[in-house]
């Protein structure tokens, strides 16, 4: 880890009526750090992100950010509260990239230029050097971009502006949702490139929300999963979803496209035909035949579909694939350079039972 | 039939020439409908960006009520500004009657409410992820609300350019306000409406051509704007 505590979070809530779309028990993101938030849509990690961005407010627990206390409720209630002077000041440290982003019926240079010309003090010329290298930094020529009329922009484009836009305010954090879903691939490069130039330039940290799973577990320090509005876990996660059927025995099974079958142990309290577990890729085994004398109740035959190094940890993130499902298993690079793996490689994956958290 | 072809040829030789009652009742008229814009405006773009961006108990009725007024027959609204500034009326003694800063009052009646409405439609209709984006850039309450009207500026245009093609087209408070009074309240509208009985078949034509072509820039300018709005 890179610091100290940026933001920190306990028993986070928000309900809208009856309804809870967030319940983060407890999460710390590092000063300077990469943070990646992954999960289902529904899943909560979009509210946290509206929440650590001051744009929303929780519904109890607490949050604390750069040393400052904004919310310390307890269970349900927010009590003691920042006051919208704090928040107002809070908002100017952190920005948000939204999903779609929205241009103001300005020109582009105008767009990229409002939250300096809100925060004010600086002359015409270094307000002109700042939003130059802004867009340059995100792979738009000023020379033709900055006097564009807003209307004038391609999708991808468009979200480069406003992370230009936010990138000149040098935030201390910046929070990205879902930054290259709806882009051209070159555009969700350039957006790559230059949030992280951010954190190397000006130690702004990281938060992403984003589907690209492959992109978070190479650069992002920590992957946080969410599901159900819950953290369910920090780093790299496998998660199995039903149909589940019970069977004697204390176990449930799960039926693969391909014929074969997953067993998990049976939850105290029984289980729902679409209740989703939560399987850590560091209890996965690979195996290249079937060791003798096994214990654990699973053996599928696989093929490798893909391999990448994980950020953070210097293992190898195994990606094996059967029968419509998808798992991680988390090796060594010396486990790997032995079993030989390759993509396209047909191993056995090895699973106990009783590795299934149910969720 | 010959009456026709003839009478525009005579209008636009009217107009070419110069002919001063004619021109007179043009410019009353452009006198006239600016200041009624001007202060339907400096009044409705205030109260239209309340109603649309601010929140408060009534709104919904505020509403109704603005819209209800969208629907006010001019003649009526003659007939309640005649009450008010007529000699025996509770503003009697300003003298308003037959001038026309008392046509204005009317006409800001009328106008007020369109520029109130559509400039309240325009603030509520803006995208949703405006104000998100403006907290993410750092703005503060009072940059919210400027940013946001300036967001919604096309809608307001459209909104004046409405008003103002209500105001110059009316007729029933220039006439009964106004009184049609040669070189002094007489206005396009209501020239055509008495002059034409008279026989002033060329002069009404020539007034008619000027009041067809600013509809036209009016209505032109506003379906630009309209496009503008929804980009």
């Amino acid at each position: 880890m890179t610091g100290d505590a940026l933001y920190e979070v306990r028993n986070l809530k928000r309900a809208y009526g009856t309804q809870t779309v967030l319940d983060a028990e407890h999460l710390v993101i590092p000063e300077r750090s990469v943070v990646g938030f992954v999960g289902p849509n529904g899943s909560g990690k979009s509210t946290l992100l509206r929440i650590l961005a001051f744009l929303d407010t929780p519904s109890g627990g607490s949050l604390w950010f750069g040393g400052r206390t904004f919310w310390n409720g307890g269970d349900g209630d927010a009590e003691g509260r920042g006051s919208e002077m704090s928040l107002e000041n809070a908002r100017s440290e952190v920005t948000l990239l939204l999903q779609e982003p929205y241009l103001l019926k300005r020109s582009v240079f105008e767009n990229v230029a409002y939250g300096l010309r809100v925060r004010g003090g600086l002359s015409g010329e270094e307000m002109r050097e700042r939003v130059f290298g802004g867009l340059r930094t995100v792979g738009l020529d000023p020379e033709r971009f900055a006097s564009r009329a807003w209307y004038q922009l391609s999708g991808g484009e468009a979200q480069r502006v406003a992370l230009a836009s936010r990138l000149v305010l040098r935030p201390r954090a910046l929070l990205l949702d879902e930054p290259t879903a709806s882009v051209d691939v070159q555009s969700a490069a350039r957006i790559k490139e230059a949030a992280l130039r951010a954190r190397d330039e000006w130690g702004t940290t990281l938060v992403v929300v984003s589907h690209d799973i492959l992109w978070l577990n190479e650069v992002a320090d920590e992957v946080v999963h969410f599901y159900g509005g819950k953290i369910i876990g920090v780093g790299p996660e496998n998660l199995v979803s039903g149909p589940w059927v019970e069977e004697a025995g204390g176990m449930v099974l799960r039926r693969l496209t391909d014929g074969q079958i997953l067993r998990a142990t049976r939850p105290s309290g029984g289980v729902s035909a679409e209740a989703v577990a939560a399987v850590d890729p560091g209890s996965l085994l690979l195996a290249l035949s079937l060791p003798e004398g096994i214990s654990a109740r699973n053996a599928l035959r696989c093929s490798v579909a893909q391999m990448l190094y994980e950020n953070g940890t210097g293992r190898v993130l195994v990606k094996v694939a059967a029968g419509g499902l998808s798992l991680t298993a988390r090796l060594t690079a010396e486990a790997v350079r032995e079993l030989g793996l390759h993509p396209g490689q047909e191993v056995l994956t090895i699973v106990k039972a009783t590795a299934f958290r149910w969720l | 039939m010959d009456y026709i072809a003839e009478g525009v040829l005579q209008a636009l030789s009217l107009l070419l020439a110069g002919d001063e009652e004619t021109w007179d009742a043009i410019f009353t008229t452009m006198k006239l409908s600016s200041l009624s814009i001007a202060v339907s405006l400096a009044l409705g773009i205030p109260l239209g960006f309340l109603l649309g961006y601010a929140e408060f108990p009534g709104k919904r009725i505020c509403r109704a009520v603005v819209d209800t007024l969208l629907a006010l027959p001019t003649v009526v609204v003659g007939l309640l500004v005649y009450a008010f500034v007529s000699r025996r009326g509770p503003l009697g003694e300003l003298g308003l009657l037959f001038t026309l800063p008392g046509v204005a009052i009317g006409q800001v009646i009328l106008a007020l409410p369109v520029v109130v409405a559509m400039t309240a439609t325009a603030v509520e209709s803006l995208d949703r992820r405006l104000s998100l984006t403006l907290l993410t850039l750092g703005a503060g309450r009072s940059q919210l609300a400027l940013a946001s009207l300036l967001e919604s500026r096309y809608g307001v245009l459209l909104a004046a350019a409405s008003a103002y093609g209500r105001i110059i087209s009316e007729v029933g408070v220039s006439m009964m306000i106004g009184g049609n009074i040669k070189w002094h309240t007489r206005t396009i509208t209501t020239a055509i409406t008495l002059e034409t009985g008279k026989g002033e078949f060329a002069m009404g034509v020539a007034l008619g051509l000027v009041l067809l072509l600013v509809a036209f820039l009016v209505n032109g300018s506003a379906s630009l704007l309209r496009r503008r709005v929804r980009t």
